[in-house]
C-alpha cells in the first residue's frame, strides 16, 4: 500500500538566490489526504510547485513511488498527478465544459480525436463537482465557489491518482469552503484519490486530513496524524500564537482556540 | 465595464443564464459569409482591369475555359496578384491571431513586432545583392526570424514583460524599416521595380513562381498551426496549469512563435510589410465570433484574405490616384485603429486572473 507515495529527500527549492525550502525530508503517504499548513511565506506553495515539477530542485530529489519525478517524461507524470494552482489563469470567456476538457490534454496525442474515454472522464468530472448544469457558462462569470469547482473538475478530468491543491479554499466563504473540502473528502473516500492540499485553517486541516505536514521557514516543524502533532506548543512555536487546543465538539479532532488578546499581549494591554 | 467592451460582449452577458455565446454558433455562418464575399471579390478582381471582361467569362478564364486572350489576361496577369493578396492576407491574419493569443496582448502582431519589417529587410538585402527571385521567400523568412531573434535578445533576457516586448519590438521594427529605406535609396537600380513593395507593401506584379513557392509554404505553416491548437489552448491556462497537464511550456511557446513567424514572413515576401491586417483582423473576428478557438483562427485567415484583396481592389479601381500600393490603404485604416487599441489597452485590466 505504498502506491502514490510522494517523498522528498534533502530537497532544496530556490527562487534565484533565495532559499525557500531547505533540506526537506518528507513522506506524503499514498492513499491519504495530507494537509500542508504553516505561516505565510513558509514555503507551502513553493513545496507544491517542487512536488509537481514546476520548480526544479536546487538540491535533493522528489520521488513518486521511488521514481525521481524530474526524470519522468512530463506527460507520464501528468497522467499520475494533477495540480490546482493557487491562482489559476482563466482564459477569456472560456466555458466550464471547454475548461474541463483541457484536463484531457495528457491523455491525447497531437492529432488524436476526442475519444469516448475523454468524454466519460469529462462528464464524470462535471458530475462529481456539480458543475454539469454550468457547463455552457463562461467561467469568468461564475461565483468564486463555482469557479473553484470548475477548476477542480479540470483536475479531475485529468484522471490522476494524485491530486495536489494549492489553497483551494482561499477567497471562499465558509459554506463554499466546506463544499470544496467535502468534495475533496469524497474524492478520497469514494474514488480513492491521494490528496495533498495547502490549507490555512488549522481546524479544517485537522478535520479533513489524515496526515498533517507543518512547515516553518521552509523547514519541517512536524508531521503526522493531526491528533498526534497539533498541540498548543506547536502552534506557539510555528505561528507564534498562544492558544488552547481542544477536541472539536463535532468531530473530536484538534481545534485551535487562540487565547484572548489580553492574555496574548499582556504588556500592551496592561 | 471596459472588460466587457474588450470582449466584444453585450453588457447583458452579465446574466449568464440568458447570455448568448456568439462563438460556436456564429463561426460557421461567418465562415460561409466570408467565403461568399471572397468569391465575389475574386470575380471582381479577375473581371476588372485595363481590359474589362464580363464576370462570367473572367471566372471561366480563371479555370482555363474560354478564348486564348481572356485566359491569358486572367491567368497570367490578374490571378497571380489576386492569389498573392489572398495568401498574404490569410498568412498575416493567422500570424496575428496566434501571436495575440500567445502573448495575451492585443498589440502583438507580426507588423508591430518587427517580423514583417525583418522579412522585407531580408528580401531587400537579397535583391540588392543581385540574387535570384526564387530566393526571395527564403530571404524573407530569414529576415523575419532575425527580427524575432533580435527581439528575443533584447526583450527576453529578464523574463517576458509584455510591455517591454512591445516597446522593444517597435524599436526593432523602426530599425529594420530604416535599413530597408536605406537600401532602396542606395541600390536604386537593383530595387527599381519593387521599392514600393518593400517599403509600403504591394502585391503589384507578382508572378506565379513567387505565389506558388510562398503560398505552398504558408499553407503548410497554417496546417501546422492548427495541429498545435490544442497546445495553444492549454498554454492559455498559464504556466503552472499547463505544466501540470504535462505540456512543456517553453517548447510549446517556441513552436507557436515559429509557426506564426513563418507565414507572416512569407506573406511579407509576397506583399511587403502590409500594415494593419495582422493587427486588426483578429480583433474584428473576436468581436464577431467571440473568444479565440481553432475555428476563429481559421476565420481570421479568411477575413485577412478578404480584407487584403478588398484593399487591393480599392487601390486598383476606386482611388483617383493610380499606382498606389495596397499598403497605403491598409495603413490609412490601421493608424486610427492602433490609436483606439492603445487607448483601450491603457484603460482596461489586461485579463482576468482566477
Amino acid at each position: 500500500m505504498t502506491a502514490n507515495q510522494l517523498s522528498t529527500h534533502g530537497l532544496d527549492l530556490r527562487y534565484g538566490d533565495r532559499l525557500i525550502v531547505g533540506g526537506l525530508d518528507l513522506v506524503l503517504p499514498g492513499g491519504a489526504v495530507t494537509a500542508v499548513v504553516g505561516p505565510n511565506a513558509c514555503g507551502k506553495s513553493t513545496l507544491l510547485r517542487g512536488l509537481t515539477r514546476l520548480l526544479a530542485p536546487a538540491a535533493g530529489t522528489v520521488a513518486l513511488d521511488g521514481a525521481d519525478i524530474h526524470r519522468m517524461p512530463a506527460r507520464a507524470l501528468a497522467l499520475r498527478m494533477g495540480l490546482l494552482p493557487q491562482q489559476p489563469v482563466t482564459p477569456d470567456a472560456i466555458t466550464v465544459e471547454a475548461l474541463v476538457r483541457l484536463g484531457r490534454y495528457p491523455h491525447q496525442r497531437l492529432l488524436s480525436p476526442w475519444s469516448s474515454a475523454d468524454h466519460q472522464a469529462v462528464e464524470e468530472a462535471l458530475r462529481r463537482t456539480g458543475t454539469a448544469p454550468l457547463r455552457d457558462q463562461p467561467v469568468d462569470q461564475l461565483s468564486g465557489g463555482q469557479r473553484q469547482r470548475a477548476w477542480i473538475a479540470l483536475a479531475l478530468a485529468q484522471d490522476t491518482d494524485l491530486l495536489l491543491l494549492d489553497e483551494p479554499t482561499t477567497f471562499l466563504d465558509l459554506r463554499h469552503q466546506l463544499d470544496v473540502l467535502d468534495l475533496v473528502a469524497a474524492l478520497h473516500s469514494e474514488a480513492g484519490r491521494t490528496v495533498v492540499m495547502v490549507l490555512h485553517d488549522l481546524g479544517q486541516a485537522a478535520r479533513y486530513a489524515d496526515h498533517l505536514v507543518v512547515l516553518k521557514d521552509g523547514q519541517l516543524a512536524a508531521a503526522g496524524a493531526p491528533a498526534d502533532v497539533l498541540d498548543a506548543e506547536l502552534v506557539k512555536s510555528v505561528f507564534d500564537v498562544d492558544c488552547r487546543v481542544i477536541p472539536d465538539p463535532e468531530t473530536g479532532t484538534p481545534l485551535v482556540v487562540p487565547k484572548s488578546s489580553a492574555q496574548r499581549h499582556p504588556a500592551v494591554t496592561a | 465595464m471596459s472588460d466587457v467592451v474588450r470582449n466584444g460582449k453585450p453588457a447583458g452577458a452579465l446574466s449568464p443564464a440568458t447570455g448568448h455565446r456568439p462563438g460556436r454558433r456564429r463561426t460557421p455562418l461567418l465562415a460561409v459569409a466570408g467565403v461568399v464575399v471572397l468569391c465575389a471579390l475574386v470575380t471582381v478582381a479577375v473581371a476588372n482591369g485595363d481590359m474589362p471582361l464580363p464576370p462570367v467569362d473572367a471566372v471561366k478564364g480563371l479555370f482555363g475555359v474560354g478564348d486564348f486572350a481572356t485566359v491569358l489576361v486572367v491567368q497570367e496577369f490578374r490571378a497571380p496578384r489576386m492569389v498573392a493578396a489572398i495568401v498574404a492576407g490569410a498568412g498575416l491574419a493567422v500570424a496575428g491571431a496566434l501571436l495575440q493569443r500567445l502573448f495575451r496582448n492585443p498589440l502583438a502582431s507580426p507588423d508591430v513586432m518587427g517580423v514583417t519589417g525583418g522579412a522585407s529587410f531580408g528580401a531587400v538585402a537579397m535583391l540588392a545583392a543581385g540574387a535570384s527571385q526564387a530566393l526571395i521567400p527564403l530571404a524573407a523568412l530569414g529576415g523575419g526570424l532575425l527580427a524575432a531573434v533580435l527581439l528575443g535578445v533584447f526583450a527576453w533576457r529578464a523574463g517576458v514583460s509584455v510591455t517591454r516586448l512591445v516597446l522593444v519590438a517597435l524599436a526593432v521594427q523602426a530599425g529594420l524599416y530604416a535599413a530597408v529605406n536605406f537600401m532602396v535609396v542606395r541600390f536604386p537600380a537593383e530595387l527599381a521595380g519593387s521599392a514600393l513593395q518593400w517599403t509600403t507593401g504591394s502585391v503589384y506584379g507578382r508572378t506565379w513562381t513567387e505565389v506558388w513557392s510562398a503560398g505552398g509554404a504558408v499553407a503548410v505553416a497554417l496546417a501546422v498551426a492548427f495541429a498545435l491548437h490544442r497546445r495553444l489552448a492549454v498554454l492559455d491556462l498559464g504556466d503552472d496549469s499547463a505544466g501540470a497537464l504535462g505540456l512543456n511550456t517553453h517548447a510549446a511557446r517556441l513552436q507557436v512563435l515559429v509557426v506564426a513567424i513563418v507565414p507572416a514572413s512569407l506573406a511579407a515576401s509576397l506583399a511587403g510589410p502590409v500594415a494593419f491586417v495582422a493587427l486588426a483582423v483578429p480583433h474584428m473576428v473576436r468581436f464577431l465570433a467571440g473568444p479565440p478557438t481553432a475555428g476563429t483562427t481559421a476565420l481570421s485567415g479568411l477575413a485577412g484574405a478578404v480584407l487584403l484583396l478588398a484593399s487591393d481592389l480599392v487601390t486598383q479601381h476606386l482611388l483617383p490616384v493610380s499606382g498606389l500600393p495596397v499598403g497605403v490603404v491598409t495603413a490609412t485604416l490601421g493608424a486610427p485603429w492602433l490609436l483606439v487599441l492603445m487607448i483601450r489597452q491603457s484603460s482596461s485590466v489586461n485579463r482576468s486572473v482566477r
